[in-house]
């Protein structure tokens, strides 16, 4: 469809432009020039008509109309106009509205952008108080949810497809006949929602079917903080954490930067008050007490790793060692000193723990994990409580009963026959239910079984009647975020496939008069506000209800906390002949609803950086006690190091000839067995098991497979029963002979000395501001004469010509990404992966090592063997100044502009890959086998369909492309979906390109061209900071990334730039890399037994490099040494 | 004439001492007429069993070759074993080695002629064919290797509406018209060399086609003064013409690895490093060739053990330079104090792809010092052995530079792997078919030794040889 820009004719009222001098005086020529066709002269034959002159003139224009004027025909396409133009669109232009994603029991407020009606991208929402917008990469994977081609696509009775209408009618018989009996029989097994709409609905149906039973199952529930909450302060109450009031924060077991629920929004908190401006800053400090390496503990300045059992009597400990400071605390510390002494740490860690934690006060914040039992949460609150820190870095709001029954509960009343209708909104029962129910035989016994699911999966119900699920952005509905505020959750899109939404299932149920999602949604809100047209479009437009933040309410510790805490059983120490298996949620695919997820299969897990695949995790001194699984313990340099004189460890598990082809081992656990590959993480608790959840789902779709008809990963819930959700004891591993690949982004773990990752405690920070400056490597020395000049540079040879630009263009971008802020959660990794359309490439093609992911997140670990700690490094694109990859491109595709972007031309590349070898950070990606165009099944190596043999539905693979070359391989259901879900403002790079990390450059273009539109004929044509987000900067929850003019010195990225700890990545190669880092400053406390002078990775590097100080600045200038030895301000002064 | 009267008519010329004696190029005394006989009859004879034993396994994986070409293009570079961060792997090895093989033809051919080194006349256009069948081979990888085969022309500068320009700072452009200049200079000076001998076949000839075939291309050489000269003026000027071209193709090519950045390929000794290297395989491939083909086709009074001891002494000269080059390397990346450029050549050396480096340096450095000893280069068998070892190793050296400097760079987090696929291997297999069904059809159709030019290097055409025309002062 083809869209005519309108006529631009003259006002009739207003200024009257004129063209000429002539038109001004009117002059008989100019109206003769008007009436005239062509000027005088030109149309008629001057000389006599002669026969040969006529044909002189005839056979030119037929010349002429024969070559150029063909080409002003008009399109002969049909060009239909909107017979009415949606309001507010302008084609072309995108449009944002605001939504939600809904999560268990809160949501993520987002931003999502439309164009041309189907949405492509969504970003979280800037403008509520509180939030800059983070979101996690669950919330941007969420997109391609929608454009699922295995999402459940009709309604069906017993496994038989039937039309929409007669489904959605029998959801209103079904109500009415419950209604005879008050809905005795009729039961509902829920998901946790924070909908009040779906809270009101609930109610509705109580009260006319008051015989209605309810249940909720949830395989991971964060619902533990609310009943733990509830239980300390007698009350109903949840917990809402203030991280970014805390300064002192221990986690026991409790993954808040990963996998706790509203990540996202601590990860915001906890950042803050890392983020050092300038070394006189303090800084937050995490203690952090886990069996598994999360991500929390990745960030924790002082880990302690231990079996997740042991945590209960560590936090014992610490409770004991802290509230026996405190008045009025003896009935909790008698209670809690039989609990502390079961357990087995480093009590010097407990004691300084606690210490500093005392000392934080009410600065100090305490958090238990979701898998912990309850106990351990009952202590964080009381602690928390005794600290002062209420009020503080926790506030607890008020909280709405949520439904009570428990999924064990249902099993029974299933199994017990009582159960003639079973409605399951969502959940996948059937695949992730405890493993003790039973539950598909279960589930098999109710009289009817409605299930209302997203795709047609584990739990499709073969008997009784299955509706498709909308998805969240093609329904109404709404959600309460972390801190109470309502959120509206938009549709963008009509249901692609006619699913319906939990609140019109149960209004039909309940025989509500409105079972429109948005006359109930309209409904709450006018309930809840008041009903104004006016706040309610407001509300629609901002995406939240301004004022709706829940109010804390005041909490004074109920008296039976002791006596609660007393019966809390430790189970007993992990051993060798009975491990214990921790059961985790997935980074990348949660409880296994992304399962067929792209995206987050193909987003490497932060620790392990695993794709495709869950991995059965071990700490190094269990495997080597078990003898399982392969561990290259001395080095990965071999020879070299021994010939370098140099001792390292590598510290992954050792690849066989680069590729992951791990050993199968066997878990047996509550009489089950699991089966999947070992991987061994150092800093693992020892004699502990983790087993990731979400993975090994048969009927996922056709994505989340690892090859063929193998669904990717290990089912872990079947080892998982209702006693031992996340932790079960008594565990047995076993090797067997035969071994799996696993797919791992990443091959070597450490960093070998080099200054990649630049990091130091705060105590050098402060001592040593410009550490970061002074790991450059042999900085090109500067003559002494040009010192005296000023000159603190080497100058170079040639000057680059592109330098000349940083005078004249209006722009300069660039961007710095602060490691201290960096947690590793990889949240842009998904956020670019849906901007710039890149494409997944599948297990294999992972393997060998052609994952197109335009950013990495680079984990290295360093330090001990046992305890290590572990760095994160998102690297990307980093637009040298000097990019090594553009002189070597024979064919000029990729240069650089005169913003200093380093810009690829597509069209251009021809492929010699020659700029990926020459580039030092290897951040280019090579589109190998076509992957926008092949499906998952074809890119499985190494012989692979040509499309001259082979044929796609029937028909000759050539024969279809030549008559749609674009949808290559892919079946068109597929492919008629995919499609959908690309930018259109980023080109969908074919097989045979180059690729790389354009800055978002579709972003800065936009805003570029917005701001000129703007500043009309004036010279503002500088886009103001902050305008320009790009993809990872947008999704950043911890704002560790800035981007914009760093011309303009009051620019974010400017201050950045300028800050002490900002350094380029290789410096020595002078590529000078646009993309700068900030140092990561750890925050270790001298007291603790594990403190560590220098972190890991410095500490590697200074044992090849003497010290700091020394370093660089001997081989050019022996007089600056001195300087270096002297004061901190000095110093500066003399490394620039 | 008047300087023939001046020679007073007892002068006669002296046999040289017998320490001064040099080896005869041409044994026996075979004679000018049996030398023409001898080269034809390769050409004229029954095709032999040994040939039709060769040619049909060429064929088979010549057109292998063709299958892998066709399945690559049509599937995408993705094919290969090529990953990231190793984003070249076996298609420029591949292409390097060939291209070092196609070194000596011309190093034969142009400086040792302008050096005046008869005993380049009788291996000389066997060498040639070779040097030209190895560019070949090499020149379908750079053309094949890229992702976007049907864009190739944006290599060369061609004038487009777009303005676009190739890149003239990158060394894969340098590539470019390094190579094409070479390989047409090399067939310029191999077909000018086969004029004369093209028309000793025309004149040979029995049948018909033959007689035109070879009509056609001898050009109408009559063999006349007029046409000897301006023949022996030309070959001259294409003899220095080529001789810079050997210098710098290699050259070249080795800047593709120079002018980058990478540990390992960032070093200056490249360019004379990959001559030596590259002659030194050349030679190799000679010496592979020729062996078998001097006894197959009875041409042992022709490629003498004169000959092949020579050719030993070459790959000794060149394999010690390429050994004084890698221990250099070595050296060099210890004395930069680059840890970066140290960690590169320790893993090298000991790293996941030791084997490679073991592969290259006992070929390279150790196993050619065996030429030092007499024994060795007498001994056709094990001088055969050790050309094929000199080839293998060769081949590892370009396999050393490229996958393991590539696979280990510097962010430890982005080091790989690299493995080749049975594309790659059958694909390179391949281009010895290709490689050996052109040398077959060359041995079979053309004069693979210089009739003419080895006609002039026979002690009887020379006059102050004891066998030669000049004696007793006399006319010849």
């Amino acid at each position: 469809m083809k869209t005519i820009p309108p006529t631009h004719t003259e006002p009739k009222s207003g200024q009257q432009y004129w063209r000429s001098m002539d038109q001004l005086q009117d002059t008989p020529e100019f109206r003769q020039w008007l009436e005239r066709e062509f000027p005088e002269g030109a149309s008629e034959f001057v000389d006599p008509v002669s026969r040969r002159n006529f044909v002189k003139i005839m056979s030119a224009s037929f010349l002429l109309a024969g070559v150029g004027l063909t080409g002003c025909r008009r399109p002969e396409e049909h060009i239909l106009p909107f017979s009415k133009m949606p309001e507010d669109y302008t084609h072309g232009v995108s449009q944002f509205y605001a939504s939600a994603y809904p999560t268990r029991g809160s949501a993520i407020p987002l931003v999502v952008r439309a164009h041309e009606g189907r949405p492509v991208k969504v970003e979280g929402n800037s403008q509520i108080p509180g939030s800059k917008g983070g979101t996690d990469q669950f919330a941007q994977a969420s997109l391609l949810n929608l454009y699922d081609v295995d999402r459940a696509q009709r309604f069906t009775k017993d496994g038989a497809g039937v039309d929409r209408n007669v489904a959605l009618d029998a959801l209103n018989k079904l109500g009415a006949d419950m209604a005879a009996t008050k809905g005795a029989g009729l039961s509902f097994l829920l998901e946790r929602s924070s909908s009040p709409s779906r809270s009101r609905l609930i109610k509705a149906i109580s009260t006319k079917l008051p015989q209605a039973k309810w249940y909720i199952y949830e395989p991971v529930d964060f619902y533990i903080h609310r009943q733990a909450a509830s239980t300390v302060f007698g009350k109903s109450v949840r917990p809402d954490y203030q991280l970014g009031a805390a300064k002192r924060i221990l986690s026991l077991d409790c993954d808040f930067i990963g996998n706790e629920q509203d990540a996202y929004a601590l990860i915001h908190g906890f950042t803050k008050n890392r983020k050092t401006k300038t070394a006189h800053d303090d800084m937050n400090r995490l203690y952090a007490v886990e069996a598994l390496y999360s991500l929390t503990g990745a960030n924790a300045d002082h880990r302690m790793r231990t079996a997740a059992s042991n945590v209960l009597p560590i936090a014992a400990k610490i409770a004991v060692a802290i509230l026996s400071q405190k008045s009025g605390y003896s009935a909790v510390v008698q209670a809690l000193e039989p609990i502390a002494s079961q357990g087995k740490a480093d009590d010097k860690w407990i004691t300084e723990c606690a210490k500093d934690l005392v000392a934080g006060g009410k600065e100090s914040l305490i958090l238990a994990g979701y898998q912990q039992p309850l106990e351990v949460h009952l202590m964080a609150h009381v602690l928390n409580a005794a600290l002062g820190a209420v009020g503080t870095t926790v506030n607890y709001l008020p909280a709405v009963e949520p439904v009570k029954g428990t999924i064990q509960e249902l099993a029974a009343s299933l199994n017990a026959g009582d159960v003639s209708t079973l409605v399951i909104l969502g959940g996948n029962p059937v695949y992730n239910a405890p493993a003790d129910l039973g539950w598909a035989a279960a589930q098999a016994k109710a009289g009817t079984v409605i299930r209302l699911g997203y795709t047609e999966d584990e739990s499709f119900v073969k008997k009784g009647w299955h509706l498709p699920l909308a998805h969240y952005l093609e329904s109404w509905g709404d959600a309460r975020t972390s801190d109470g505020t309502l959120v509206p959750v938009q549709p963008l899109i009509q249901p692609l496939f006619g699913g319906v939404t939990e609140l019109e299932v149960l209004a039909r149920i309940g025989g509500q008069s409105k079972t429109n999602p948005y006359d109930i949604v309209r409904e709450t809100f006018s309930a809840l506000d008041g009903g104004d047209e006016n706040a309610w479009r407001k509300f629609l437009h901002d995406g939240y209800l301004a004022g709706s933040s829940a109010k804390s309410v005041t909490v004074t510790l109920s008296t039976g906390i002791a006596a609660a805490l007393k019966g809390a059983k430790v189970l007993p120490a992990p051993s060798q002949n009975a491990l214990e298996v921790v059961f985790h949620r997935s980074y990348s695919l949660d409880d296994g609803r992304f399962a067929n997820n792209g995206w987050l299969q193909e987003t490497p897990n932060p620790i392990t950086k695993v794709t495709w695949d869950n991995v059965i995790i071990v700490s190094p001194e269990t495997a080597k006690a078990l003898g399982v699984g392969r561990f290259n313990e001395n080095n990965a340099l071999g020879l070299a190091g021994w010939v370098s004189g140099e001792k390292e460890i590598s510290q992954t598990p050792s690849a066989s000839h680069g590729r992951f082809d791990n050993q199968v081992v066997e878990v047996s656990v509550n009489g089950k067995t699991v089966k999947g590959p070992i991987w061994i993480v150092p800093g693992m608790a020892d004699n502990v098991v983790a087993l990731e959840l979400g993975y090994g789902r048969p009927d996922a779709g056709r994505i989340a497979k690892s090859q063929k008809d193998t669904p990717a990963g290990f089912n872990a819930y079947v080892a998982r029963t209702s006693s031992t959700l996340y932790i079960a004891p008594g565990a047995k591993l076993t090797g067997t002979t035969e071994t799996y690949p696993v797919a791992s982004t990443q091959e070597h773990g450490v960093m070998e000395g080099r200054s990649i990752i630049r990091e130091a405690n705060l105590d050098q920070y402060k001592k040593q501001p410009d550490f970061a400056t002074l790991m450059n490597l042999h900085p090109a020395p500067v003559s002494p004469a040009l010192k005296e000049k000023g000159v603190t540079e080497a100058p170079s040879l040639y000057a680059n010509p592109l330098d000349a630009w940083k005078d004249k263009a209006v722009h300069q971008w660039g961007m710095a990404i602060d490691l201290s802020a960096c947690v590793g959660c990889t949240a842009c990794l998904v956020a670019c992966q849906s901007e710039n359309n890149v494409p997944i490439v599948g297990k294999d093609q992972v393997r060998r090592g052609r994952e197109m992911s335009w950013i990495r997140m680079d984990r290295y670990f360093a330090g001990d063997l046992l305890n290590p700690q572990i760095a994160f490094q998102p690297m990307l694109c980093q637009h040298c100044e000097a990019a090594p990859c553009e002189n070597v491109c024979p064919v000029n595709a990729t240069a650089h502009d005169e913003e200093g972007l380093n810009v690829m031309a597509y069209n251009r590349c021809v492929g010699t890959r020659y700029c990926s070898n020459n580039c030092p950070y290897k951040v280019r990606r090579f589109n190998y086998l076509d992957y926008n165009k092949r499906p998952l099944n074809d890119l499985v190596g190494p012989h692979y369909r040509t499309p001259l043999t082979a044929t796609v539905n029937g028909e000759w693979a050539m024969s279809r492309w030549w008559k749609s070359p674009e949808r290559g391989w892919r079946e068109d259901e597929e492919w008629e979906l995919l499609k959908l879900a690309k930018n259109p403002d980023v080109s969908v790079r074919m097989r045979g390109v180059m690729e790389k990390c354009s800055f978002c450059v579709q972003r800065i273009e936009g805003a570029k061209i917005a701001q000129k539109v703007k500043a009309r004929d004036t010279d503002n044509v500088a886009v103001p900071d902050g305008t320009i987000k790009t993809a990872c900067q947008q999704a950043c929850p911890a704002d560790a990334i800035a981007f914009g003019n760093i011309k303009d010195p009051n620019s974010e990225v400017s201050k950045w730039k300028a800050m002490d700890r900002d350094y380029s990545v290789l410096d020595f190669l002078l590529t000078k890399p646009r993309t700068t880092y900030l140092a990561r400053i750890r925050n270790q406390n001298k007291a603790m037994p594990d403190y560590q002078e220098f972190p890991g990775t410095s500490q590697e590097w200074l044992n090849k490099h003497n010290s700091f100080e020394a370093h660089g600045h001997e081989e050019h200038a022996g007089h600056d040494h001195a300087e270096h030895a002297t004061t901190t301000e000095e110093t500066k002064k003399g490394a620039h | 004439m008047s300087d023939a009267a001046a020679i007073p008519a007892n002068f006669k010329v002296q046999a040289p001492p017998v320490e001064l004696e040099r080896e005869v190029l041409v044994n026996k005394g075979r004679d000018i007429g049996w030398l023409s006989d001898r080269v034809a009859s390769v050409i004229e004879g029954k095709t032999p069993w040994w040939w039709w034993a060769m040619m049909i396994p060429s064929l088979l994986l010549y057109g292998a070759m063709g299958a892998m070409i066709v399945y690559q293009i049509s599937v995408g570079v993705g094919v290969w074993g090529n990953s990231h961060p190793v984003m070249w792997g076996w298609d420029i090895i591949n292409f390097v080695w060939w291209i070092g093989i196609g070194h000596a033809g011309t190093l034969i051919s142009a400086i040792l002629f302008l050096l005046r080194q008869k005993w380049r006349t009788s291996i000389n256009r066997a060498s040639e064919a070779m040097t030209i069948f190895a560019v070949m081979c090499a020149g379908i990888y750079p053309a094949l290797h890229v992702g976007r085969i049907w864009y190739d022309w944006y290599l060369f500068p061609i004038p487009n509406s777009n303005a676009i320009w190739p890149q003239f700072r990158s060394p894969l452009m340098w590539d470019v018209f390094a190579v094409s200049t070479y390989f047409t200079v090399s067939v310029l000076f191999w077909f000018m060399g086969l004029i004369p001998d093209l028309a000793v076949m025309r004149d040979r000839a029995k049948t018909k086609l033959r007689k035109f075939a070879y009509g056609i291309f001898s050009f109408g050489w009559t063999g006349s003064n007029r046409h000897w000269s301006n023949y022996e003026k030309a070959y001259l000027l294409l003899a220095g013409l080529s001789t810079p071209l050997v210098l710098s193709v290699h050259s070249i090519v080795s800047l593709d690895f120079a002018v980058s950045q990478l540990p390992g390929w960032h070093t200056t000794i490249f360019p004379p490093y990959f001559v030596a290297g590259a002659v030194f395989s050349g030679f190799g491939m000679v010496l592979t060739l020729l062996i078998p083909l001097r006894t197959l086709c009875k041409l042992e009074d022709i490629i003498t053990m004169r000959h092949i001891d020579l050719m030993c002494k070459v790959i000794l000269a060149t394999g010690s330079i390429v050994g004084y080059a890698y221990i250099m390397e070595l050296f060099i990346a210890w004395y930069s104090g680059s840890p970066f450029e140290r960690y590169a050549f320790l893993n090298r050396i000991s790293g996941p792809y030791y084997w490679g480096y073991l592969w290259m340096f006992l070929p390279n450095v150790i196993i050619p010092q065996l030429f030092w000893f007499k024994w060795f280069r007498s001994n056709l068998k094990v001088i055969f052995i050790l050309s094929l070892i000199v080839n293998i190793g060769m081949w590892f050296e370009r396999f050393v530079i490229i996958v393991t400097s590539l696979h280990r760079d510097f962010l430890p987090a982005n080091w790989g792997w690299y493995s080749p696929t049975w594309v790659d291997i059958l694909m390179y297999l391949g281009t010895f078919g290709q490689f050996f069904t052109l040398f077959l059809l060359f041995m079979r159709f053309i004069p693979m030794i210089a009739i003419c030019e080895v006609k002039a290097i026979t002690p009887q055409a020379d006059p102050h040889h004891p066998l030669g025309g000049a004696k007793d002062g006399g006319h010849h």
